[in-house]
């Protein structure tokens, strides 16, 4: 009965665009805990953000915007970090390079914010060398840039690491227009204990 | 000419009477006359013969048939997903782009490139003499462009008086008429030459609207005087004329719906060419010239719905050249200098305004003969231009005969390519995304004018970018090292080395701030540092008088420096799309630029038999596989080639023709081109699967 819910439950996030398809080994013995999830988001730059929170592996409502209780946002390729311009709480990100798998200590400063709409922490300008996403002129797709990923200080003063693997379109109206839709796929390390350690 | 009919004994050419492989007269590798054996340098000389026998009618089926020559799309060309591909594709020589090799016709330009690449189709194949492929920079020679070569075509000048009248059709309801006359009268040469050619195109994915290739008609004229009023003075004048007008058709999706757009593309291309030959003495000879060469583009398109304009995309180009060369001493120890002017006016709908640039010129070369086995060529140019620096292009080459059959050629040469006016003077805006792409010099007031027009933000600060960017010439450093063995005159084997470096590849960049559409800036910028190296080598054997055979081979190699520091300094990552598993990419996995093949080869079989007037021909190319950016989606993360998937498999393409002569005048020709029907709809758009086609040839001669 409980699968059955949580399926149901899926299923019903699913169809007003959000998040199913996770894993949580949530062992008690450890601090961090390791997810994959994934969200869709509008194809469209005008569209509200997905906001997604960290902690409960969730997407946030809308409604909950002015809230500490998300920590990034997603909307077509822009991401939007909940501080400074972009909401109340306290969340920075870097754009940092390497191995995702390799990498276990979070850095205490250094975090970037948004400073205006328009002026994110995260560009996401497919041209510009510090871009995590590779963009295919050929094809209009995007991939996520290998070792390239995310260290965020969360809007509850927690530390993340976090890494993009999957860009995928959906909701196709024609075989001519833009999807309606980007699904990101993606997977993250949180440490619940406040610390800096990131292993997995 | 009594005895034998004018067929055969134009194609003679390649041996002498007794079958002797002979030595071809060349002019491109030194400005001057040469056999092929002392000219120190890798050169490859296609015939009238085989271009005959081919019965081929495109430039560019004729020469991606031979060795080391690919034909190379732009990759921009083939994203366009039915819309007509402005580009089309040019020859890779050496591994480099078609921007790097400088087309000549009787050793003067052609211009009009676009995105680097010049239409191939501009050039007639019936009055061709022979063409000269010379490999490696030459720019101590020819200026600027000439970095991986110099691919130049000769015209025939008129032996008798003749007429000349063919007639081609094939696939595609493709026809092609052709006249042509000389008159010898006195000391003076006349020749006018006509050519039309039309095709339907043709469609290889019926699921995009319009075609593949758009119809298209093309015109060719020209004409020729030669004078030799005394043996030492020669007036040479010729002109030629060229038009080709494409029917486009395509679908466009502006705000998602469909919409069908129509209109034509004209392309035309003219030139005039003045030039005096004057003997002083024995010793002393010069030329004077004049070229002028006008080249335009103007292409419409409107919107089927309303009649009403979509796009008008138009470029006209103009070239004036005079020139003086100054030839001293016996051929033996040749000196040879000379200077030059080059004008030239461009004017585009996508520039803000006219541009004009202007350059001159010098050169000189020294040719000796040294201890009976050593052939030396020492020679410099210097170009002075008004945009960019000046530039001087040193080039050594030395040959060395070990004994007459046995020669070894090396030679090292420093090229460049100038900035062309796109990357200096672009200023564009795409309508349907919002992107802009100012050319280096526009930078600064094309800035203002996006900050005036409230397109970007005021707070920008452009101050940094107001007096432009200064773009250098791309440089080159090419070393060639062979050796070429004659088998008892009956074959001929060559080899050749290559290397070329090239440092300050200009390639587009974004600025550091977008436009308030939230869209990029483009410019360019000198960036990059590639290289290309590999083996050249060809073989051809006559087996008797009937039989012939040619084979080539070239492996290659062409890397991205850049990209090879990035590696070992451990910044370049590829991701495992299974496993999403992260690593470091390895220097082995890096394969290197994309569009180049490794292997590509190539055989020819030729069969003649005089008596009976039969002659048949049949040549295979093949292609090795060749990496294509963005065909692994990239899925593995990166954007280099690093990855099976993002591999094209190799093909081979095959041509045969037969020939056969009916009475003294007629020749009658068959063919099949592309016999195994290969093709590549979205990759290989300019290949048609098997197509075939007939050839009527009729000459005249006395």
């Amino acid at each position: 009965m409980k699968t059955l819910m949580g399926i149901a439950a899926c299923v019903v996030l699913a169809a007003g665009i959000t998040s199913c398809e996770k894993d949580s080994p949530d062992q008690p013995a450890q601090t961090t805990v390791s997810v994959t999830d994934s969200i869709k988001v509008p194809f469209a730059s005008t569209s509200s953000y997905v906001l997604y929170s960290f902690k409960d592996s969730a997407i946030v409502p809308n409604s909950d915007s002015a809230t500490t209780k998300w920590d990034f946002g997603m909307r077509y390729v822009q991401m939007i970090v909940n501080s400074h311009a972009s909401g109340p709480g306290s969340a920075g990100v870097i754009s940092q390079s390497g191995i995702y798998a390799d990498y276990n200590t979070a850095p205490t400063s250094g975090y970037a914010y948004d400073t205006t709409s328009t002026k994110l922490a995260v560009t996401w300008n497919p041209f510009d060398p510090n871009c995590w996403y590779l963009y295919n002129p050929t094809m209009h797709t995007a991939q996520p840039k290998a070792g390239q990923f995310f260290v965020f200080h969360t809007a509850d003063n927690k530390y993340v690491k976090m890494e993009v693997t999957g860009i995928t379109y959906a909701d196709f109206v024609s075989q001519t227009e833009p999807p309606k839709s980007i699904i990101y796929k993606f997977r993250y390390v949180y440490q619940k204990d406040g610390s800096v350690q990131l292993n997995n | 000419m009594a005895c034998c009919n004018v067929f055969s004994a134009m194609s003679q050419e390649r041996t002498d009477s007794t079958g002797k492989i002979l030595d071809e007269v060349v002019v491109t590798a030194t400005r001057t006359e040469n056999k092929i054996s002392n000219v120190p340098l890798p050169m490859q000389v296609i015939g009238a013969q085989s271009i005959n026998l081919s019965g081929s009618q495109k430039l560019i089926d004729i020469l991606e048939m031979q060795s080391g020559l690919v034909i190379a799309n732009n990759p921009l060309g083939t994203s366009l997903q039915g819309y007509p591909n402005p580009f089309g594709s040019g020859i890779q020589l050496q591994g480099l782009d078609p921007a790097y090799t400088l087309i000549l016709l009787d050793g003067e330009p052609l211009t009009g490139r676009n995105a680097g690449i010049i239409n191939l189709g501009r050039i007639a194949v019936g009055n061709i003499k022979q063409i000269e492929i010379l490999k490696g920079p030459a720019t101590s020679l020819y200026g600027s462009d000439a970095l991986a070569g110099v691919i130049n075509i000769i015209s025939e000048t008129p032996k008798n008086n003749y007429l000349d009248a063919r007639l081609h059709y094939g696939t595609n309801n493709t026809l092609g008429i052709t006249a042509s006359t000389g008159i010898i009268k006195g000391n003076t040469v006349f020749e006018i030459f006509a050519n039309r050619y039309s095709s339907d195109g043709y469609d290889l994915d019926k699921n995009i609207y319009g075609k593949t290739i758009d119809p298209y008609t093309d015109y060719s004229f020209s004409g020729k005087m030669i004078s030799e009023w005394n043996d030492k003075n020669k007036l040479t004048l010729s002109g030629r004329f060229f038009t080709e007008k494409q029917f486009n058709n395509y679908m466009i999706y502006p705000d998602g719906q469909p919409s069908v757009v129509s209109g034509t593309s004209v392309e035309t291309d003219e030139s005039g060419f003045l030039k005096w030959n004057h003997k002083v003495n024995g010793k002393v000879n010069y030329h004077a010239s004049v070229y002028v060469t006008g080249y335009s583009n103007d292409a419409n398109a409107y919107l089927q719905k309303n009649d009403s304009l979509y796009e008008n995309i138009s470029l006209d180009q103009l070239l004036v050249r005079p020139e003086l060369q100054f030839n001293i001493g016996a051929p033996k120890a040749l000196f040879i200098s000379g200077v030059g002017y080059n004008f030239e006016k461009i004017n585009s709908s996508r520039y803000s305004s006219k541009k004009d640039m202007d350059s001159w010129y010098a050169f000189v070369q020294k040719q000796w003969q040294w201890k009976e086995n050593f052939n030396i060529i020492a020679g410099a140019r210097f170009d002075k231009n008004s945009i960019y620096n000046a530039q001087l292009s040193p080039k050594l080459a030395l040959a060395y005969k070990i004994n007459p059959s046995f020669i070894l050629k090396g030679s090292i040469g420093a090229g460049f390519k100038a900035p062309d006016f796109r990357q200096q003077f672009l200023n564009f805006s795409n309508s349907l995304i919002g992107y802009t792409i100012l050319g280096a010099k526009e930078l600064g007031e094309g800035l203002i004018d996006l900050q005036n027009s409230g397109q970007l933000d005021k707070s920008v600060n452009i101050t940094p970018y107001l007096n432009g960017v200064t773009l250098t010439p791309e440089k080159s450093i090419g070393i060639n090292v062979g050796a070429d063995y004659t088998f008892g005159n009956k074959a001929v084997w060559k080899l050749n080395l290559f290397r070329n470096d090239i440092s300050n590849l200009i390639e587009s960049y974004n600025l550091p701030f977008s436009k308030s559409n939230n869209q990029s800036i483009f410019s360019y910028k000198n960036l990059n540092k590639v290289f290309t190296e590999g083996i050249e080598t060809n073989f051809s054997y006559k087996l008797d008088n009937h039989f012939s055979v040619f084979g080539g081979y070239q492996f290659l190699i062409a890397k991205d420096k850049d990209v090879i520091k990035e590696i070992k300094a451990g910044k370049l990552y590829k991701r495992d799309p299974e496993t999403n598993v992260t690593t470091l990419v390895r220097i082995e996995e890096y394969k290197g630029l994309f569009n180049r093949s490794k292997h590509t080869a190539n055989a020819r079989i030729q069969y003649r038999n005089d008596n009976k007037g039969v002659t048949a021909f049949l040549a295979a190319k093949y292609r090795g596989r060749y990496g294509f950016s963005g065909l692994d989606d990239f899925q593995d993360g990166n954007e280099i080639l690093d990855n099976e998937k993002e591999f094209v498999k190799g093909f081979v393409l095959m041509n045969a023709t037969l020939s056969k002569q009916l009475g003294r005048h007629f020749e009658l020709q068959g063919g099949v081109q592309n016999m195994l029907n290969y093709t590549n709809k979205t990759l290989m758009p300019n290949i048609y699967g098997r197509s075939y086609f007939i050839n009527v040839n009729f000459k005249l001669e006395k």
